[in-house]
């Protein structure tokens, strides 16, 4: 019993001793919030993202903290892995805005996630800024939650109105992830703006494969029998190159046409030569860009060793809009509620807020009305900026 | 081990009742001081969710803050008040001894959930786990009923478990809320609270009427050829539900109410484990024990194997059935990619690590999977290395899981501990 009681007091003792800040008052700290998938499924995209935020917050600490009102605060980043699953965003965001107090979050980026975690923010009134999420529903009825990336229905348009003017195609065919959420939306908005130009039956294949299946020879072969001129994939990094390759073996020649999922920079890396020459509809184009946007991809590249792909940009843009959000409210009062209230009615104002991805404004619901970006996998197998499409 | 042994001596006459109020005090302590005063002087910007364990690990300067704060708040508190409240409580665990069992327990969990309560209400994040962690002894338990109690390997319970959830959303979002699936809600929105129990229940018994997909084709089948047909079945259930765009296919179902507080999860639990240990502790139960040990034995002592097998798992695939239900609106989400490998892996973790054959071993499995999973979270990738490690240890040093072939006894749980009392 003695020696329980000696060894507790000796772990009080250091306890005490060694939490250097104690007896110090709470300061008020800026804190930001990133809900990311840095394991599961795309642990490329919570990487992404992860680096973007660090980038965003040494210009931060460069600059002495963030200034708001007059006065400079110190910002912490909180990041949080969603293992790329919804519960676990949810508990994420949970965490971050009960136990972690911060101002506002980024994240989760894929629509899974960003949908149930939305809910959570806007039941708790705090700002969330997902800066991929394409479904409707992530910020449909909800003032707290805003997105940094516009929407399938006006991507699929997009698409379909560039093959059209570019090749002059009449017939598609569309090979999609039944079981994603984002590729099924985006393959029905597409074929649905495609038969609106050509008539109904103007897509003469719409197969579908469910998420982790590698082999596509099946409804390939419908895709090359069935005469489509050029072949439409809404997929992500991980399958792209596979149906790529898969299509070329059973001897498919046309072009084939992606969406914003394949912006990551593994699809060319897995994918090789096969991937040259294709186009994809984008948020931003690495290759070729000027200004801001030159600035943050050498930076990026320089620090982490690789071209950055969308959704390191979109989460820039997405802290950059937080940040401004932040210092538009004017006063940082230390309780946290009315701080939160205040960043989310500035944000909601914020005009022409000119982000690396293109210019923003937010409509009502909190979605941005910006540009596509159609990109040209060229020679070199960079993301070449080919035309841009606005709305 | 001198310490060790000593100590079991000194907390060996501490009655549950003294255990509890210790609980109490330690959780009264941190409600009323926590913020303000302890994790102030110990330097910790806030009170530590998960007993510090997110603060270790993200900032090892906190450490000692941390265990500090542990120490003063837990520890300290539970052992001195458990001590020194048993004189009192024994006698009192005594007279509770003479009245109806149900009395003694329905005192103990009242107590027990307030202390929960109050300890998961200091924080919305700790509500939120506690909620998940109790869904997962709902389907731990339910599963153990499958691949304990029956000795088979069924992998279909995330499949059972998206028909719950499906069902038990559908008929919310259809009867009491205003949502773009289904149109205005066809009944008051007030009447939901009510109406939510036999919600759950359809859904509860869609699954098991779901489970028979699996139980007729399987009857002559064991082992290996069970679990690939089981495992059919969840990809089926996945598939059929992706495809369906009358219930939003991949996109999922969001919107449902909160209808999910933690006093009506708290209340499913408790139902569910009495109901699952009466039903194992049953003449059922043994004669599940016997076709698991030995069908063509068990059929010769005049045991119907078909009938006790399918009862068997008609019931597991209810219980977790009523899992999907609750964690669907927990969530106020669903997709048909939650109900699918990963989750599988989930459950099948909680249960072999937990113990087969034992509701105890369950509620341990799916209580330490849980908390572990969100304790690690600081540690992203190293996690998924610790968590199957911890799993592979456990496997190889206790094959059947922590605590196995052992059933609850409330009565000796809660018995007076007082060795003089008793003649000892």
């Amino acid at each position: 019993m003695r020696k329980i009681t000696v060894l507790i007091i000796v772990a009080l003792a250091f306890a005490l001793a060694f939490s250097s800040p104690a007896f110090s008052a709470r300061k008020t700290v800026i804190k930001i919030g990133i809900n990311a998938p840095m394991t599961g499924d795309i642990p490329k995209v919570g990487e992404g993202s992860k680096y973007a935020a660090l980038l965003w917050l040494e210009d931060i600490e460069k600059a002495g903290g963030l200034e708001v009102g007059g006065k400079k605060y110190e910002v912490e980043l909180v990041i949080e892995d969603n293992e790329s699953k919804a519960e676990s965003a949810v508990k994420a965001n949970m965490k971050m805005i009960t136990q972690d107090d911060v101002l506002a979050i980024v994240g989760p980026q894929s629509s899974k996630q960003a949908v149930p975690a939305g809910e959570v923010a806007n039941k708790y009134k705090t700002v969330m800024i997902s800066p991929w999420s394409t479904n409707p529903a992530t910020t449909m009825d909800r003032p707290y939650v805003f997105r940094g990336c516009f929407l399938d229905p006006f991507q699929g348009p997009v698409v379909a109105n560039f093959i059209t003017e570019e090749f002059g195609y009449t017939k598609a065919a569309v090979l999609y992830d039944v079981a994603s959420d984002y590729p099924k939306g985006l393959a029905e908005v597409f074929k649905a703006a495609w038969e609106k130009k050509h008539g109904a039956g103007s897509v003469v294949a719409y197969e579908s494969f469910t998420t982790k299946d590698t082999d596509f020879s099946s409804q390939l072969t419908k895709i090359v029998k069935s005469g489509a001129q050029v072949l439409f994939t809404p997929q992500y990094y991980n399958e792209v190159p596979l149906i790529v390759q898969q299509a070329k073996d059973l001897g498919w020649k046309g072009p084939i046409v992606g969406s914003d999922s394949w912006g990551s920079a593994e699809t060319v890396e897995l994918c090789g030569e096969a991937c040259y020459g294709l186009y994809f509809s984008s948020h931003y184009a690495a290759a070729g860009a000027k200004g801001a946007t030159k600035a943050f991809i050498d930076r990026y590249t320089e620090n982490y060793g690789y071209i950055p792909d969308d959704v390191a940009a979109l989460t820039w843009d997405a802290l950059k809009l937080a940040q401004q959000a932040i210092q538009d409210s004017g006063k940082i009062t230390g309780r946290i509620e009315k701080d939160r209230a205040a960043v989310r009615d500035s944000l909601a104002k914020i005009k022409n807020f000119a982000g690396i991805t293109g210019n923003m404004t937010f409509t009502e619901e909190g979605d941005p009305i910006k540009c596509a970006v159609i990109v040209k996998i060229n020679d070199n197998g960079e993301y070449e900026f080919y035309k841009s499409s606005c709305p | 081990m001198e310490i060790a042994k000593k100590f079991k001596n000194t907390f060996s006459t501490v009655p549950m009742l003294s255990w509890l109020l210790g609980t109490l005090t330690a959780v009264a302590i941190e409600y009323f001081w926590g913020y303000d005063y302890i994790s102030y002087y110990l330097g910790l910007s806030k009170i530590p969710v998960l007993f510090g364990a997110l603060i270790m690990l993200k900032e090892p300067m906190m450490i000692p803050g941390a265990i500090g704060y542990d120490l003063i708040v837990y520890v300290i508190p539970i052992l001195l008040i458990a001590k020194t409240t048993a004189f009192f409580t024994n006698p009192v665990a005594a007279i509770l001894e003479k009245m109806p069992l149900w009395f003694s327990v329905i005192l103990h969990l009242l107590l027990f959930y307030y202390t929960l309560h109050l300890w998961a209400g200091i924080n919305d994040y700790r509500n939120i786990i506690v909620r998940l962690t109790l869904i997962s002894i709902i389907l731990t338990i339910s599963i153990n009923v499958i691949n304990g109690y029956q000795g088979e390997f069924s992998c279909s319970h995330p499949g059972f478990m998206a028909i719950g959830a499906y069902v038990s959303s559908a008929l919310t979002l259809f009867l009491f809320a205003n949502d773009k699936m289904f149109g205005t809600a066809l009944l008051p929105q007030e009447l939901g609270p009510w109406g939510f129990p036999f919600i759950l229940i359809a859904g509860g018994i869609a699954a098991s009427l779901g489970s028979l997909l699996v139980a007729i084709p399987s009857f002559k089948t064991r082992g290996d050829y069970l679990a690939i047909i089981s495992l059919a079945f969840m990809f089926i259930v996945k598939s059929a539900v992706e495809n369906l765009n009358v219930i939003g296919g991949a996109r999922g179902m969001g919107g449902q109410p909160e209808y999910a507080p933690l006093p009506i999860i708290f209340i499913w639990t408790i139902i569910c484990i009495w109901v699952i240990h009466n039903f194992v502790t049953s003449i059922m139960g043994k004669a599940l024990n016997a076709v698991r040990d030995d069908e063509a034995a068990s059929e010769s002592m005049t045991v119907k194997t078909r009938k006790t097998k399918m009862t068997a798992f008609m019931f597991g695939a209810f219980w977790a059935g009523i899992a999907g239900g609750l964690f669907a609106h927990v969530i106020a989400y669903i997709n048909p990619g939650m109900f699918s490998i990963n989750r599988l892996a989930e459950i099948l973790a909680m249960v072999y690590f937990g113990g087969l054959n034992s509701i105890v071993g369950s509620i341990v499995g799916a209580v330490s999977i849980n908390i572990l999973g969100e304790a690690l979270r600081p540690l992203e990738l190293f996690k998924w290395i610790i968590i199957p490690l911890i799993l592979i240890f456990v496997m190889i040093f206790r094959p059947y899981g922590l605590i196995s072939f052992k059933e609850i006894n409330a009565k000796r749980l809660l018995r007076s501990k007082h060795k003089r009392e008793q003649g000892v």
